[in-house]
């Protein structure tokens, strides 16, 4: 089990009409590994996200899932593999409870409703405020209390790899380092993550290992430590010239 | 005083009808926003399917005349039921032929799909029962029940019934049900339904088969006060769009308060001109746009950027 990795990517391209969002881009995930995909704006992350979690249809390539071929397989049975993507912008259901939106999480489950409330106090003690908030309108709370709402409804879906698209997009600087927080306490819990962000320096400081994403192409990897000393890495993403 | 509250039992009893029916409209339109506009067409084709089912069952052939004591309540349930599923499954078609390939196109090309759908079932409905009106009587018997001193027809009571504990049924299960709960996350955002790992193709069906099923039970409930024929479906569609327009298309409840508003207007208008019952009815609609675009109880859209 240990050579095949939970998430194996290759050559993968994805089309919108004539462009070409993705020109074949492979990368892997290894179980209880954080691998960060950094990159500038359109540079292809989301939609990289979309077509793991199967909201985006594959023009050419592979995606494999523990050594299984799922190019091909409907978004929703992904989920039940194991894939939990939490979207960018949040995308919670706003007319829906605090408590209804991590239900729906745990949607595909067949669990018994005391493993399913066991759950529910395993996300709490991650996130206390959501229990705070459990029979309020999801709607209601402030951006960065929807993020960590996204967060725990993927994992209540009890995910072998969490997508986290974005998870500080919109976020004040204090909400940002929270959401970082918690990244570390699922690192530490050894959920395996691939984390999309804009904020590279975060990104590069929790996560193992790294790849860089422009313009539909994957033009570095390497170990985090090391991205983050490169000085190409730091002139473009990092704000320092 | 009478004559009035004779006007409520029965505008309750048609907005009952025009309920059902916007209810059909809203549940389409939430999850795909896309409506029916063959509804009508639907609707009738049920209601001659259910009161053939009625014949056969009482051993009349396709063609013969119902007597009150043919009308037995089995029968009628049956006929109901029989009617339910061959609309559900004609939603089902109707999805995958006339909405399915125009969805995310942009346009309204399925507008012109599903009216084109609604008029190929009622020719082919035509082609088989022909144009002349049947009477189906009502299950019940036509024993006026007196209360308060007007007459109410026990159908109007049934009708009444049936509407609200259907309606009661849907809301609950919107609301309370697993499966509710799933439904309404498609309606919201499709994308983020599929990341729950749900089965959206397949909500957005059941949708579809829903919406035909309310209009086929609506049918039968108000063929024995009516009557049923071919032609029957479209001025109750029309009514019930503008209940669900004025109650708020996006906004299940408000589709019921709306079929039920606009049937007691309507029974009420009529009471006392009976050609101004239309006129006041499109007044109000025009009226609830100007001060509340969304209607009652809709909620403003934002659409995303």
């Amino acid at each position: 089990m240990a050579d095949i990795p939970t998430l194996r990517i290759e050559a993968l391209q994805v089309r919108y009409g004539a462009v070409e969002a993705l020109k074949g881009v492979s990368i892997e995930v290894h179980a209880g590994e954080v691998v960060t995909m950094i990159g500038g704006n359109g540079a292809g992350k989301s939609t990289l996200m979309k077509a793991i979690s199967g909201l985006e249809g594959a023009a050419a390539g592979r995606v494999m899932f523990e050594g299984r071929d799922i190019t091909r397989m409907p978004g929703h049975q992904r989920v039940a593999l194991g894939i939990a993507q939490c979207p960018e912008g949040r995308q919670i259901f706003p007319d829906q409870t605090v408590r209804d939106n991590l239900m729906l999480g745990a949607y595909h489950r067949a669990a018994s409703a005391a493993q399913i409330a066991a759950d529910l106090e395993a996300q709490f003690a991650v996130f206390p405020l959501l229990r705070e908030r459990l029979h309020q309108s999801a709607g209601t709370m402030s951006g960065g209390e929807q993020q960590m709402l996204a967060i725990a409804r993927a994992l209540m879906s009890r995910p072998k790899l969490l997508l986290l698209d974005e998870p500080s997009l919109g976020l004040a600087p204090l909400m940002v380092k929270d959401i970082f927080g918690v990244i570390r306490q699922l690192k530490q819990r050894g959920i395996t993550l691939l984390l999309v962000e804009q904020m590279a320096n975060q990104a590069l400081a929790v996560a193992d290992r790294g790849y860089v994403l422009e313009t539909g192409n994957i033009i570095m990897q390497g170990g985090a430590r090391e991205l983050r000393r490169d000085p190409r890495i730091r002139a473009a993403y990092l704000g320092e010239h | 005083m009478v004559a009035i509250l004779q006007a409520v039992f029965s505008g309750l009893a048609l907005g009952g009808i025009y309920a059902l029916v916007a209810l059909g409209f809203n549940i389409t339109h939430s999850t795909t926003k896309t409506l029916n506009f063959g509804q009508g067409e639907l609707l009738a084709a049920g209601t001659v399917i259910a009161v053939s089912g009625v014949m056969l069952l009482a051993g009349k052939g396709m063609h013969g005349t119902l007597d009150p004591q043919d009308v037995t309540l089995w029968r009628y349930a049956v006929s109901l039921l029989i009617s339910v599923v061959v609309l559900g499954l004609l939603g089902v078609l109707l999805y995958y032929t006339a909405v399915r390939p125009f969805i995310g196109l942009g346009g309204l090309s399925w507008v012109m799909s599903t009216l084109g759908f609604g008029i190929i079932i009622q020719n082919t409905a035509l082609a088989i029962w022909g144009p002349s009106a049947m009477v189906i009587p009502s299950p019940l018997g036509d024993n006026v029940i007196r209360i308060g001193g007007a007459g109410v027809l026990p159908q109007e009571i049934l009708v009444v019934a049936a509407s609200v504990v259907v309606m009661l049924c849907l809301d609950t299960v919107m609301r309370k049900t697993k499966i509710g709960k799933a439904v309404r996350a498609v309606a919201h955002n499709k994308n983020a339904a599929t990341l729950m790992g749900i089965n959206v193709p397949a909500v957005v069906v059941l949708a579809f088969a829903i919406s035909s099923s309310l209009a086929g039970l609506a049918g039968l409930l108000i063929a024995p006060i009516t009557t049923a024929s071919v032609f029957m479906g479209l001025s109750i569609a029309l009514k019930a769009f503008s209940a669900a327009i004025v109650g708020g298309l996006n906004n299940a409840r408000g589709c019921m308060l709306g079929g039920f508003l606009l049937g007691l207007v309507e029974s009420m208008v009529g009471l006392w001109h009976a050609e101004l019952r239309e006129i006041s009815i499109f007044m109000l609609i025009i009226l609830v746009l100007v001060l509340k675009p969304e209607g009652l109880l809709g909620t403003r859209v934002a659409e995303k950027v």
